[in-house]
Protein backbone atom coordinates (compact mmCIF):
# COMPACT_ATOMS: atom_id res chain seq x y z
CA UNK A 1 0.00 0.00 0.00
CA UNK A 2 1.03 3.92 -0.28
CA UNK A 3 4.10 4.07 1.54
CA UNK A 4 4.26 7.95 1.28
CA UNK A 5 0.99 8.05 3.18
CA UNK A 6 0.50 5.51 5.87
CA UNK A 7 3.88 6.51 7.81
CA UNK A 8 2.43 9.37 8.68
CA UNK A 9 -1.15 8.34 10.05
CA UNK A 10 -2.27 6.23 12.46
CA UNK A 11 -4.85 3.93 10.55
CA UNK A 12 -6.73 2.48 13.86
CA UNK A 13 -6.61 5.60 15.14
CA UNK A 14 -8.32 7.21 11.80
CA UNK A 15 -10.60 4.72 11.50
CA UNK A 16 -11.85 4.94 15.12
CA UNK A 17 -12.44 8.43 14.93
CA UNK A 18 -14.52 7.96 11.61
CA UNK A 19 -16.73 5.42 12.51
CA UNK A 20 -17.32 7.59 15.43
CA UNK A 21 -18.35 10.05 12.86
CA UNK A 22 -20.84 7.85 10.82
CA UNK A 23 -22.75 6.96 13.73
CA UNK A 24 -26.10 8.20 13.80
CA UNK A 25 -26.36 11.35 16.31
CA UNK A 26 -27.49 11.06 19.30
CA UNK A 27 -30.06 12.76 20.50
CA UNK A 28 -28.69 15.60 23.12
CA UNK A 29 -28.88 14.10 26.73
CA UNK A 30 -29.66 17.56 28.14
CA UNK A 31 -30.91 20.71 26.92
CA UNK A 32 -28.83 24.12 26.32
CA UNK A 33 -29.95 24.94 29.91
CA UNK A 34 -29.25 21.67 31.59
CA UNK A 35 -25.23 21.84 30.36
CA UNK A 36 -25.29 25.58 32.01
CA UNK A 37 -25.69 27.28 29.03
CA UNK A 38 -27.64 30.55 28.68
CA UNK A 39 -28.88 31.67 25.49
CA UNK A 40 -25.76 33.36 24.89
CA UNK A 41 -23.91 30.04 24.16
CA UNK A 42 -21.40 29.68 21.61
CA UNK A 43 -19.10 27.31 20.94
CA UNK A 44 -15.45 26.99 20.43
CA UNK A 45 -12.95 25.02 20.17
CA UNK A 46 -8.81 25.00 19.87
CA UNK A 47 -5.71 23.37 19.07
CA UNK A 48 -3.02 22.19 21.82
CA UNK A 49 -1.25 25.10 22.75
CA UNK A 50 2.68 24.55 22.69
CA UNK A 51 4.23 27.53 23.87
CA UNK A 52 6.10 27.60 27.23
CA UNK A 53 4.89 28.37 30.82
CA UNK A 54 4.38 32.31 31.74
CA UNK A 55 3.17 32.66 34.98
CA UNK A 56 4.01 31.35 37.95
CA UNK A 57 2.99 27.93 40.07
CA UNK A 58 0.42 28.24 42.59
CA UNK A 59 0.80 28.70 46.86
CA UNK A 60 -1.33 29.59 49.50
CA UNK A 61 -4.12 27.09 50.60
CA UNK A 62 -7.54 27.59 51.30
CA UNK A 63 -10.29 24.98 52.81
CA UNK A 64 -14.01 24.13 52.54
CA UNK A 65 -13.61 22.35 49.06
CA UNK A 66 -14.99 19.25 47.82
CA UNK A 67 -11.82 16.78 47.05
CA UNK A 68 -12.20 13.08 46.25
CA UNK A 69 -8.60 11.62 45.71
CA UNK A 70 -8.24 10.04 42.37
CA UNK A 71 -9.71 6.52 42.53
CA UNK A 72 -6.79 3.47 42.57
CA UNK A 73 -8.02 2.27 39.31
CA UNK A 74 -6.87 6.32 37.75
CA UNK A 75 -3.53 5.83 39.44
CA UNK A 76 -2.52 2.14 37.91
CA UNK A 77 -3.55 3.14 34.29
CA UNK A 78 -0.55 5.29 34.28
CA UNK A 79 2.45 5.56 36.20
CA UNK A 80 3.68 8.57 37.51
CA UNK A 81 6.24 10.60 35.14
CA UNK A 82 8.26 13.20 36.15
CA UNK A 83 6.32 16.69 35.91
CA UNK A 84 7.26 18.67 33.49
CA UNK A 85 7.45 22.09 35.52
CA UNK A 86 10.00 22.40 38.15
CA UNK A 87 9.44 21.03 41.91
CA UNK A 88 8.33 24.16 44.25
CA UNK A 89 11.05 24.97 47.00
CA UNK A 90 8.76 24.57 49.60
CA UNK A 91 7.33 22.02 51.05
CA UNK A 92 3.95 20.86 49.06
CA UNK A 93 1.38 19.56 51.59
CA UNK A 94 -1.23 16.88 50.89
CA UNK A 95 -3.33 16.56 47.83
CA UNK A 96 -5.93 18.69 49.60
CA UNK A 97 -4.23 22.01 50.31
CA UNK A 98 -1.99 21.74 46.72
CA UNK A 99 -5.42 21.57 44.67
CA UNK A 100 -6.62 24.59 46.78
CA UNK A 101 -3.75 26.36 46.10
CA UNK A 102 -3.97 25.24 42.44
CA UNK A 103 -7.78 27.08 42.69
CA UNK A 104 -6.52 30.42 43.98
CA UNK A 105 -4.19 30.46 41.74
CA UNK A 106 -6.27 29.84 39.32
CA UNK A 107 -8.93 32.93 40.67
CA UNK A 108 -5.80 35.51 40.99
CA UNK A 109 -3.98 34.51 37.42
CA UNK A 110 -7.36 34.30 35.37
CA UNK A 111 -9.99 35.55 36.94
CA UNK A 112 -11.85 32.18 37.28
CA UNK A 113 -14.49 31.97 38.94
CA UNK A 114 -14.98 28.40 39.61
CA UNK A 115 -12.73 25.26 38.85
CA UNK A 116 -13.51 21.87 38.67
CA UNK A 117 -11.48 18.92 38.12
CA UNK A 118 -12.83 15.37 36.64
CA UNK A 119 -10.62 11.74 36.07
CA UNK A 120 -10.19 10.23 33.05
CA UNK A 121 -13.94 8.10 33.97
CA UNK A 122 -15.15 11.47 34.71
CA UNK A 123 -15.74 11.01 38.48
CA UNK A 124 -15.07 14.27 40.08
CA UNK A 125 -11.80 14.91 41.77
CA UNK A 126 -12.24 18.44 42.99
CA UNK A 127 -15.38 20.63 42.40
CA UNK A 128 -15.47 23.70 44.31
CA UNK A 129 -19.70 24.14 43.81
CA UNK A 130 -22.19 25.59 41.17
CA UNK A 131 -20.59 23.63 38.55
CA UNK A 132 -22.04 20.54 38.14
CA UNK A 133 -23.81 20.91 35.12
CA UNK A 134 -20.85 21.69 33.33
CA UNK A 135 -18.98 18.05 34.23
CA UNK A 136 -20.90 16.03 31.15
CA UNK A 137 -20.21 18.58 28.82
CA UNK A 138 -16.45 19.28 29.87
CA UNK A 139 -15.74 15.60 29.62
CA UNK A 140 -17.24 15.42 26.32
CA UNK A 141 -15.33 18.09 25.08
CA UNK A 142 -12.27 16.60 26.24
CA UNK A 143 -13.11 13.29 24.93
CA UNK A 144 -13.67 14.52 21.21
CA UNK A 145 -10.28 16.66 20.99
CA UNK A 146 -8.05 14.01 22.06
CA UNK A 147 -6.24 11.61 20.29
CA UNK A 148 -5.69 8.06 21.36
CA UNK A 149 -2.20 7.53 22.70
CA UNK A 150 -2.05 11.44 22.67
CA UNK A 151 -2.35 14.27 24.89
CA UNK A 152 -5.69 16.41 23.56
CA UNK A 153 -6.12 19.89 23.13
CA UNK A 154 -7.53 22.20 25.31
CA UNK A 155 -11.47 23.85 24.16
CA UNK A 156 -13.14 26.47 25.13
CA UNK A 157 -16.92 27.24 25.19
CA UNK A 158 -18.55 30.49 25.73
CA UNK A 159 -21.20 29.64 28.36
CA UNK A 160 -22.72 33.15 28.28
CA UNK A 161 -22.08 36.79 28.76
CA UNK A 162 -18.65 37.46 30.20
CA UNK A 163 -17.80 33.50 30.89
CA UNK A 164 -16.18 30.88 28.92
CA UNK A 165 -15.95 27.25 29.92
CA UNK A 166 -12.13 26.20 29.66
CA UNK A 167 -11.39 22.36 29.11
CA UNK A 168 -8.02 21.70 29.59
CA UNK A 169 -6.92 17.72 29.57
CA UNK A 170 -4.14 17.61 31.50
CA UNK A 171 -1.85 14.46 31.66
CA UNK A 172 -0.63 13.69 35.19
CA UNK A 173 0.91 11.08 37.21
CA UNK A 174 -2.87 9.94 37.73
CA UNK A 175 -3.57 9.54 34.23
CA UNK A 176 -5.46 12.03 32.38
CA UNK A 177 -7.57 14.96 34.26
CA UNK A 178 -9.55 17.12 32.39
CA UNK A 179 -9.75 20.65 34.09
CA UNK A 180 -13.04 22.82 33.64
CA UNK A 181 -12.77 26.05 34.37
CA UNK A 182 -15.07 29.38 34.33
CA UNK A 183 -13.05 32.12 32.88
CA UNK A 184 -14.05 35.68 31.52
CA UNK A 185 -12.10 35.26 28.62
CA UNK A 186 -11.13 31.80 26.39
CA UNK A 187 -7.66 31.56 27.81
CA UNK A 188 -4.52 32.20 25.18
CA UNK A 189 -2.17 29.56 24.54
CA UNK A 190 0.70 30.39 26.96
CA UNK A 191 -1.87 30.47 29.83
CA UNK A 192 -2.89 27.49 29.04
CA UNK A 193 0.62 25.79 28.84
CA UNK A 194 0.93 26.97 32.25
CA UNK A 195 -2.59 26.09 33.67
CA UNK A 196 -1.34 22.17 32.38
CA UNK A 197 2.12 22.46 33.69
CA UNK A 198 0.90 23.63 37.30
CA UNK A 199 -1.80 20.75 37.65
CA UNK A 200 0.41 18.48 36.82
CA UNK A 201 2.62 19.50 39.19
CA UNK A 202 0.25 19.82 41.90
CA UNK A 203 -1.53 16.55 40.67
CA UNK A 204 2.01 14.54 40.77
CA UNK A 205 2.31 12.72 44.14
CA UNK A 206 5.59 13.87 46.53
CA UNK A 207 8.35 11.09 46.66
CA UNK A 208 5.51 8.56 44.81
CA UNK A 209 2.96 9.73 47.20
CA UNK A 210 -0.01 11.64 47.63
CA UNK B 1 -34.72 21.93 3.83
CA UNK B 2 -31.52 20.98 4.57
CA UNK B 3 -28.10 22.75 4.68
CA UNK B 4 -25.28 20.71 3.43
CA UNK B 5 -21.35 22.53 3.96
CA UNK B 6 -19.28 21.93 1.73
CA UNK B 7 -15.68 21.78 3.75
CA UNK B 8 -12.35 20.53 4.19
CA UNK B 9 -9.41 21.12 6.10
CA UNK B 10 -6.95 21.81 3.65
CA UNK B 11 -7.55 24.81 0.39
CA UNK B 12 -7.40 23.98 -3.11
CA UNK B 13 -9.00 20.73 -2.73
CA UNK B 14 -11.65 21.60 -4.83
CA UNK B 15 -14.36 23.05 -2.54
CA UNK B 16 -15.46 25.59 -4.85
CA UNK B 17 -16.15 23.24 -8.10
CA UNK B 18 -17.99 20.97 -6.23
CA UNK B 19 -20.34 23.47 -4.36
CA UNK B 20 -21.19 24.87 -7.85
CA UNK B 21 -21.51 21.63 -9.92
CA UNK B 22 -23.18 19.92 -7.20
CA UNK B 23 -25.64 22.82 -6.64
CA UNK B 24 -26.76 22.96 -10.27
CA UNK B 25 -27.24 19.23 -10.29
CA UNK B 26 -29.50 19.79 -7.62
CA UNK B 27 -31.70 22.32 -9.13
CA UNK B 28 -31.62 20.72 -12.72
CA UNK B 29 -33.25 18.11 -10.76
CA UNK B 30 -35.97 20.66 -9.77
CA UNK B 31 -34.82 21.08 -5.86
CA UNK B 32 -35.42 24.84 -5.06
CA UNK B 33 -31.29 25.25 -4.18
CA UNK B 34 -29.26 28.18 -2.95
CA UNK B 35 -25.71 28.27 -3.08
CA UNK B 36 -23.88 30.12 -0.48
CA UNK B 37 -20.20 31.42 -0.91
CA UNK B 38 -18.92 31.31 2.72
CA UNK B 39 -15.22 31.77 1.60
CA UNK B 40 -13.79 35.32 2.14
CA UNK B 41 -12.22 34.46 -1.56
CA UNK B 42 -15.40 34.67 -2.89
CA UNK B 43 -14.85 31.98 -5.52
CA UNK B 44 -17.97 31.13 -6.35
CA UNK B 45 -19.13 34.88 -7.02
CA UNK B 46 -16.33 35.10 -8.82
CA UNK B 47 -16.61 32.09 -10.89
CA UNK B 48 -21.11 32.42 -11.46
CA UNK B 49 -20.73 36.68 -11.38
CA UNK B 50 -19.31 39.12 -12.76
CA UNK B 51 -20.07 41.97 -10.41
CA UNK B 52 -19.87 39.10 -7.09
CA UNK B 53 -17.22 42.03 -5.58
CA UNK B 54 -20.71 44.94 -5.81
CA UNK B 55 -23.04 42.03 -4.51
CA UNK B 56 -23.87 42.33 -0.93
CA UNK B 57 -23.64 38.61 0.48
CA UNK B 58 -23.26 36.46 2.84
CA UNK B 59 -20.33 38.37 5.22
CA UNK B 60 -22.23 41.39 4.78
CA UNK B 61 -25.79 40.03 6.26
CA UNK B 62 -23.51 38.42 9.21
CA UNK B 63 -21.79 41.89 9.67
CA UNK B 64 -25.29 43.61 9.65
CA UNK B 65 -28.13 42.42 11.02
CA UNK B 66 -30.67 45.33 8.98
CA UNK B 67 -29.51 43.21 5.81
CA UNK B 68 -32.45 41.15 5.27
CA UNK B 69 -31.97 37.78 3.21
CA UNK B 70 -34.25 39.03 0.19
CA UNK B 71 -31.24 41.70 -0.65
CA UNK B 72 -28.59 38.77 -0.88
CA UNK B 73 -30.48 36.53 -3.63
CA UNK B 74 -29.12 36.51 -6.65
CA UNK B 75 -31.66 34.65 -9.61
CA UNK B 76 -30.07 32.66 -12.39
CA UNK B 77 -31.60 31.72 -15.36
CA UNK B 78 -32.40 28.53 -14.08
CA UNK B 79 -35.41 28.80 -12.00
CA UNK B 80 -34.82 26.83 -9.25
CA UNK B 81 -31.13 27.91 -8.76
CA UNK B 82 -30.26 30.92 -6.58
CA UNK B 83 -27.14 32.10 -5.22
CA UNK B 84 -25.74 34.48 -2.53
CA UNK B 85 -22.41 35.99 -3.07
CA UNK B 86 -19.53 36.04 -0.13
CA UNK B 87 -20.01 40.06 -0.39
CA UNK B 88 -17.52 42.63 0.54
CA UNK B 89 -17.16 42.51 4.24
CA UNK B 90 -14.28 40.15 5.54
CA UNK B 91 -14.16 37.57 8.18
CA UNK B 92 -12.18 40.37 9.75
CA UNK B 93 -14.66 42.85 9.18
CA UNK B 94 -17.47 40.59 10.48
CA UNK B 95 -15.64 40.16 14.11
CA UNK B 96 -12.78 38.35 12.86
CA UNK B 97 -11.32 35.01 13.01
CA UNK B 98 -13.24 33.64 16.46
CA UNK B 99 -15.33 30.47 16.29
CA UNK B 100 -18.79 31.06 17.84
CA UNK B 101 -19.02 34.86 17.24
CA UNK B 102 -21.96 34.33 14.06
CA UNK B 103 -23.13 31.04 15.35
CA UNK B 104 -26.44 33.00 16.29
CA UNK B 105 -26.12 34.97 13.06
CA UNK B 106 -25.52 31.84 10.34
CA UNK B 107 -28.30 30.16 11.84
CA UNK B 108 -30.35 33.39 11.70
CA UNK B 109 -29.51 33.23 8.21
CA UNK B 110 -30.59 29.37 7.94
CA UNK B 111 -33.91 30.10 9.04
CA UNK B 112 -34.27 33.07 6.67
CA UNK B 113 -33.36 30.27 3.71
CA UNK B 114 -35.98 27.57 5.15
CA UNK B 115 -39.02 30.62 5.52
CA UNK B 116 -38.05 31.84 1.76
CA UNK B 117 -38.97 28.43 0.59
CA UNK B 118 -35.85 27.05 -0.63
CA UNK B 119 -35.02 22.97 -0.24
CA UNK B 120 -31.49 23.21 -0.22
CA UNK B 121 -28.78 25.20 0.99
CA UNK B 122 -25.80 24.53 -0.25
CA UNK B 123 -22.83 26.67 1.82
CA UNK B 124 -19.08 26.90 -0.01
CA UNK B 125 -16.77 27.39 3.25
CA UNK B 126 -13.43 28.54 3.33
CA UNK B 127 -10.51 25.61 3.88
CA UNK B 128 -10.54 24.50 7.54
CA UNK B 129 -12.61 23.84 10.34
CA UNK B 130 -12.64 27.13 12.44
CA UNK B 131 -14.23 30.59 12.50
CA UNK B 132 -16.81 31.45 10.35
CA UNK B 133 -16.79 28.32 8.88
CA UNK B 134 -16.71 26.38 12.10
CA UNK B 135 -19.94 28.27 12.76
CA UNK B 136 -21.35 27.03 9.64
CA UNK B 137 -20.74 23.58 9.91
CA UNK B 138 -21.79 24.44 13.87
CA UNK B 139 -25.27 25.05 12.42
CA UNK B 140 -25.66 23.01 9.08
CA UNK B 141 -27.57 19.70 8.91
CA UNK B 142 -24.85 17.94 7.19
CA UNK B 143 -21.33 18.43 6.24
CA UNK B 144 -19.46 16.77 2.74
CA UNK B 145 -15.61 17.25 2.67
CA UNK B 146 -14.09 17.16 -0.82
CA UNK B 147 -10.48 15.77 -0.65
CA UNK B 148 -7.82 15.89 -3.28
CA UNK B 149 -6.78 12.57 -3.99
CA UNK B 150 -2.85 13.11 -3.57
CA UNK B 151 -0.68 12.18 -0.59
CA UNK B 152 -0.41 15.52 1.03
CA UNK B 153 -4.00 15.76 1.38
CA UNK B 154 -4.59 12.44 2.68
CA UNK B 155 -2.14 13.29 5.27
CA UNK B 156 -4.80 15.63 6.69
CA UNK B 157 -7.38 13.21 7.02
CA UNK B 158 -6.63 12.89 10.94
CA UNK B 159 -6.57 16.68 11.39
CA UNK B 160 -10.20 16.83 9.65
CA UNK B 161 -11.60 13.73 11.29
CA UNK B 162 -10.40 15.56 14.81
CA UNK B 163 -12.23 18.97 13.75
CA UNK B 164 -15.43 17.14 13.11
CA UNK B 165 -15.46 15.11 16.23
CA UNK B 166 -15.22 18.56 18.09
CA UNK B 167 -17.51 20.19 15.75
CA UNK B 168 -20.26 17.59 16.11
CA UNK B 169 -20.04 17.92 20.11
CA UNK B 170 -21.46 21.13 19.16
CA UNK B 171 -23.80 19.87 16.40
CA UNK B 172 -24.67 16.72 17.52
CA UNK B 173 -27.32 16.10 14.60
CA UNK B 174 -24.61 16.87 12.14
CA UNK B 175 -24.68 14.48 9.62
CA UNK B 176 -21.44 13.55 7.98
CA UNK B 177 -22.23 12.93 4.10
CA UNK B 178 -18.74 11.73 3.80
CA UNK B 179 -15.20 12.43 2.01
CA UNK B 180 -15.42 12.90 -1.86
CA UNK B 181 -12.28 12.46 -4.00
CA UNK B 182 -11.27 15.04 -6.23
CA UNK B 183 -8.70 15.82 -8.77
CA UNK B 184 -8.92 12.31 -9.20
CA UNK B 185 -5.88 11.64 -12.09
CA UNK B 186 -6.21 8.19 -13.38
CA UNK B 187 -2.85 8.33 -15.48
CA UNK B 188 -0.79 9.23 -12.51
CA UNK B 189 -0.02 6.65 -10.12
CA UNK B 190 0.61 8.70 -6.84
CA UNK B 191 -3.15 9.90 -7.53
CA UNK B 192 -4.76 6.88 -7.81
CA UNK B 193 -2.99 5.11 -5.09
CA UNK B 194 -3.91 8.04 -2.84
CA UNK B 195 -7.34 7.61 -3.75
CA UNK B 196 -7.16 3.70 -2.78
CA UNK B 197 -5.27 4.55 0.51
CA UNK B 198 -8.43 6.76 1.82
CA UNK B 199 -11.13 4.42 0.60
CA UNK B 200 -8.92 1.62 2.87
CA UNK B 201 -8.25 4.04 5.65
CA UNK B 202 -11.95 5.08 5.99
CA UNK B 203 -14.98 3.19 6.38
CA UNK B 204 -17.00 2.55 3.40
CA UNK B 205 -19.74 4.21 3.73
CA UNK B 206 -17.59 7.61 4.63
CA UNK B 207 -15.93 7.60 1.18
CA UNK B 208 -18.08 8.66 -2.11
CA UNK B 209 -18.16 6.13 -4.57
CA UNK B 210 -18.29 8.83 -7.09
CA UNK B 211 -14.73 10.50 -7.91
CA UNK B 212 -14.18 14.05 -9.42
CA UNK B 213 -11.55 13.85 -12.13
CA UNK B 214 -9.37 16.35 -13.13
CA UNK B 215 -10.79 18.11 -16.04
CA UNK B 216 -9.82 20.96 -18.33
CA UNK B 217 -13.48 20.81 -18.80
CA UNK B 218 -13.67 22.43 -15.12
CA UNK B 219 -11.29 25.56 -16.04
CA UNK B 220 -12.87 26.44 -18.97
CA UNK B 221 -16.40 26.30 -17.20
CA UNK B 222 -14.87 28.64 -14.79
CA UNK B 223 -13.67 30.80 -17.30
CA UNK B 224 -17.05 31.29 -19.10
CA UNK B 225 -18.53 31.52 -15.37
CA UNK B 226 -21.00 28.68 -16.16
CA UNK B 227 -21.28 25.28 -14.10
CA UNK B 228 -19.63 22.50 -16.08
CA UNK B 229 -22.94 21.18 -17.41
CA UNK B 230 -24.01 24.15 -19.27
CA UNK B 231 -21.22 23.38 -21.39
CA UNK B 232 -21.86 21.78 -24.98
CA UNK B 233 -19.81 18.98 -24.27
CA UNK B 234 -20.24 18.89 -20.29
CA UNK B 235 -22.94 16.24 -20.11
CA UNK B 236 -20.06 14.06 -19.25
CA UNK B 237 -18.84 15.75 -16.58
CA UNK B 238 -22.02 16.67 -15.27
CA UNK B 239 -23.59 13.03 -15.08
CA UNK B 240 -20.69 12.55 -12.11
CA UNK B 241 -22.63 15.38 -10.40
CA UNK B 242 -25.28 13.65 -10.84
CA UNK B 243 -24.21 10.37 -9.32
CA UNK B 244 -22.74 12.47 -6.64
CA UNK B 245 -26.33 14.02 -5.94
CA UNK B 246 -28.20 10.74 -5.78
CA UNK B 247 -25.41 9.51 -3.55
CA UNK B 248 -26.20 12.23 -1.23
CA UNK B 249 -29.71 12.21 -1.64
CA UNK B 250 -29.62 8.16 -0.66
CA UNK B 251 -27.63 9.22 2.41
CA UNK B 252 -30.02 11.30 3.71
CA UNK B 253 -33.42 9.71 3.49
CA UNK B 254 -32.28 7.33 5.28
CA UNK B 255 -31.41 9.33 8.16
CA UNK B 256 -34.44 11.75 7.36
CA UNK B 257 -32.24 14.33 7.70
CA UNK B 258 -34.12 15.92 4.51
CA UNK B 259 -37.13 18.21 6.20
Amino acid sequence: MTDPIYPWLDPIEVRRLAEGLMRPHREPTMTVEDAGFDQGFVGYATERPALPMVAQPPFPPQQNQQVVQPPASARVMSQPEQPATPEPTRARGPFLDRITRFRDWMHSQFSATGIFILDREGAVIFDESNHGRLHFLARSLALASRRQGAAGGNVHVKIGAGATLEVIPVDTAYGCLVLGAVVPDALPPASVAAVMDALALVSSPPNGNS
Amino acid sequence: MISIAVSSQKGGVGKTTVSINLAHAFARAGVRTLLVDADPQGSVGLSLTRQSRLLTGFYDYLADPGIPLERLIVPTRLETFSLVASGQASDYEAGGAGMGAHLARVRAFLRSVAARGFDLCLIDTAAGLFGVTGDVIASSDAIMIPQQAEPLGIRSVPKLLEGLNRLRVMNPRLSVLGVCLTMVQHDLAESTEAAAALRQLLPPEMVFQTQIPRDGLFVRASARGLPIGVLEDGAGAQAVFDALRSEIEMKLEPNGARG
